[in-house]
């Protein structure tokens, strides 16, 4: 896989870069602000780029940003953005782009390898991959708390998990139960919610996102 | 070139770049005399006192009359601060003594008039009213109370929260709020004092100018009004004799400015005095300014904090934990494992998580030095080691001074021990402090460059900004060639 890795601090662009190396990937370029990050997608067309939130010159949200730039500019360009905190606000603004390929994580991650690995290979097919702690973020910071009340203890998981860019197997592993039982569960949530089912797994989670978020 | 900046309490900042007063005391004493009638000075002082007599005149004439009753007393209040204004800004365009201005006409007096089923309850309601910032006074004939500055609706809030049930028996009317808050209005009773007082300095100020400057005149040329037929007028029988009026000219000449500067040093006292914000009002405004600037350093400083972890120990923490996974990762691989490989990862995490607790423990200490615990000595000494250029150390330092004092004290001496190392040039510094009755001096000396300046956004402005929210003050004495000395003192209890 093709990676650009945009991350201010030296060390962690070193670990990264060595980390998504040894894993048999191509880090095509590692730049340290979001200028350069533009100029790198423009020039490489990388399958992934891996995005730091906080970067030069303000230290505020120049990532989140020019990932937005890159989603307009390049759809095909899967999108990781790696932060030290959870902001919701960022993360409901790159959702709001829809169109899959996107994933937001805390830098935390990187530490499980085989997770952090399996993120950026969901992201680079076009799917979801949200930090658990975003999800509870979003999840919390929705207003429209009635409708999630009516959900089971059960169904709220399963939705957390959905939203996280979670197979519907994958579900089914973590609660050891059928991947029937998980289906049910699913459509459950979508006629409580009012959400009519679909079949594209990252769509029904952006689906699920906007609403808690819209609301 | 000498600067200081004095920070004292209800003072704001001074900075003044004295060269210019260096310059003149240069000069000789009779050359200055000299040249007084000459300067810049003089003509815009004698212009000052020929303006500043009509603007006197014209509010003493507009402030008698209105002196007759409390309702002519709040009417003229506005005209009379109008009057004050405009002597503040003569007095800054021509003398350049610039006084801030008085706070405007004070809020509205809001007096109500409540009765109350019993004293009981109106001693109830008065807590409730000085609690809210209001004024109450409890009626002595009856049960009830007089309020001012709280507005009817919180006047009913209170009473209502205080389950005392109240009767209006007055509310707050026009006249009484416009009265009340300008026929005791401080800011214009102070100008009228001040125009009171004017008035006969600026007729002074005319009879001297009249005196020096037209008879200064009239004597130097009197030979010339002599041969118009003045001359007998004055007992002058002859030409010749007339000349004898001309070193007389020349002395009210050359006294004139100077009697003038007098008397409008008086004025300038005047001024400052009564037509300025006040004591209270100068405190205030000392306070809120370095209360904003105590609330924006914290943040500053809390910012920098997170900055400094955010870049530096939480990069490194995450950057060991990927070095330790990748490594975990290896030894859990079926096969052959690399275990070079994973020694290097293990050595760099390692290295890394060493890092990472050395930019701990400076984070640490630049927020609070632990050695400080021990007293300002033991943590200056600690300083004085750390110092690139050699520092001589001298204490006395007897009781504690208040922990925020010594905090600040070592902060202030850390910002100038750093300076010495970085702009002075200097081989040797020496570190004082002292600590002697409430205050508490800390100085440092070195024998660098000098030409040290506070200027905006640099270390020793930072540190003036500090030292002036407990109302301490910093002076600095650099003169370009060195040495300079900066002294910071501070109250030992704030």
């Amino acid at each position: 896989m093709r990676i650009v890795i945009a991350e201010d601090s030296a060390v962690i662009r070193a670990g990264l870069t060595e980390l998504l190396t040894d894993r048999g990937h191509q880090i095509v370029a590692a730049v340290g602000d979001a200028d350069a990050l533009l100029a790198a997608v423009a020039a490489e067309e990388p399958d992934v780029a891996i995005v730091d939130v906080r970067m030069p010159p303000d230290h505020t949200d120049e990532g989140l940003r020019a990932a937005i730039a890159i989603r307009r500019a390049h759809p095909g360009t899967g999108i990781l953005v790696f932060s030290q905190y959870v902001e919701t606000r960022y993360a409901a603004d790159l959702l709001r782009m829809g169109s899959g390929g996107i994933g937001y994580l805390l830098k935390d991650r990187v530490a499980n390898v085989a997770e952090f690995a399996d993120a950026i290979a969901r992201v680079a097919a076009g799917g979801t991959a949200l930090d658990p702690e975003v999800v509870t973020g979003l999840l919390t910071a929705t207003r429209h708390t009635a409708v999630l009340d009516a959900l089971t203890p059960r169904e709220r998981d399963v939705l957390a998990l959905m939203a996280e860019g979670r197979s519907n197997g994958a579900i089914a592993d973590r609660f050891a139960v059928s991947e029937r039982a998980v289906e049910k569960h699913i459509s459950n949530i979508f006629a409580k919610l009012g959400l009519p089912p679909s079949d594209s797994d990252h769509r029904r989670v952006l689906a699920v996102l906007a609403f808690l978020n819209e609301r | 070139m000498k600067t200081q900046t004095r920070v004292a309490s209800g003072q704001p900042t001074v900075i003044t770049y004295d060269n210019q007063v260096m310059a003149e005391s240069a000069s000789s004493p009779l050359r200055r005399v000299i040249e007084a009638p000459f300067t810049r000075r003089a003509w815009t002082e004698l212009g000052y006192t020929l303006a500043s007599f009509w603007l006197a005149l014209a509010a003493v004439v507009l402030i008698i009359p209105m002196l007759l009753n409390g309702v002519l007393w709040a009417a003229s209040a506005g005209p009379v601060r109008w009057f004050a204004r405009l002597a503040r800004i003569l007095a800054r365009e021509l003398l350049g003594e610039d006084i801030p201005a008085p706070p405007p006409i004070g809020p509205a007096l809001l007096r109500t008039k409540v009765a109350t089923p019993d004293a009981a309850s109106a001693a109830t309601l008065a807590g409730a009213a000085v609690a809210a910032g209001g004024k109450a006074r409890p009626w002595e004939t009856k049960p009830g109370l007089t309020l001012k500055k709280l507005p009817l609706e919180r006047i009913e809030e209170l009473a209502a929260a205080t389950a005392v049930s109240i009767t209006i028996e007055q509310p707050p009317n026009a006249f009484g709020n416009w009265y009340g808050t300008r026929a005791f209005d401080p800011v214009a009773w102070r100008a009228r004092s001040y125009f009171g007082l004017k008035l006969p300095l600026a007729v002074l100020g005319l009879a001297v100018i009249a005196a020096c400057w037209l008879g200064g005149l009239f004597c130097l040329t009197f030979p010339a009004w002599w041969t118009l037929g003045l001359g007998t007028a004055f007992g002058m029988p002859s030409l010749a004799s007339s000349f004898a009026f001309l070193p007389l000219g020349l002395a009210l000449l050359l006294a004139g400015p100077w009697l003038t500067h007098g008397l409008i040093e008086g004025d300038r006292w005047l001024i400052r005095g009564l037509l300025g914000p006040g004591l209270a009002a100068a405190r205030i405004s000392v306070l809120e300014q370095t209360r904003a600037h105590a609330v924006d350093d914290s943040a500053a400083r809390l910012r920098g904090i997170e900055r400094d972890l955010h870049d530096g120990t939480q990069a490194q923490l995450v950057a060991v934990a990927m070095k330790l996974g990748l490594a975990q990762e290896k030894l859990a691989e079926t096969g052959e494992v690399d275990l070079a490989r994973v020694a290097q990862l293990v050595t760099d995490a390692h290295q890394g998580a060493l890092e990472a607790i050395a930019d701990l423990r400076i984070l640490a200490r630049g927020i609070h030095p632990p050695v400080l615990d021990n007293g300002l000595a033991d943590a200056l000494a600690t300083l004085a080691n750390r110092s690139a250029v050699p520092v001589e150390l001298v204490t006395d330092i007897p009781g504690r001074p208040s922990a925020a004092i010594e905090t600040i004290a070592y902060f202030s001496a850390a910002e100038l021990l750093t300076n010495v190392a970085r702009h002075s040039r200097a081989r040797h510094a020496t570190l004082e402090a002292v600590h002697v009755t409430g205050l508490l001096r800390v100085r440092v000396t070195d024998d660098g460059a000098g030409g040290a300046q506070p200027v905006t956004g640099g270390g020793l402005r930072g540190l003036a900004e500090r030292v002036r929210t407990v109302d301490g003050r910093i002076e600095v004495d650099s003169p370009v060639g060195g040495p300079t000395t900066v002294t910071v003192e501070l109250p030992s209890h704030a």
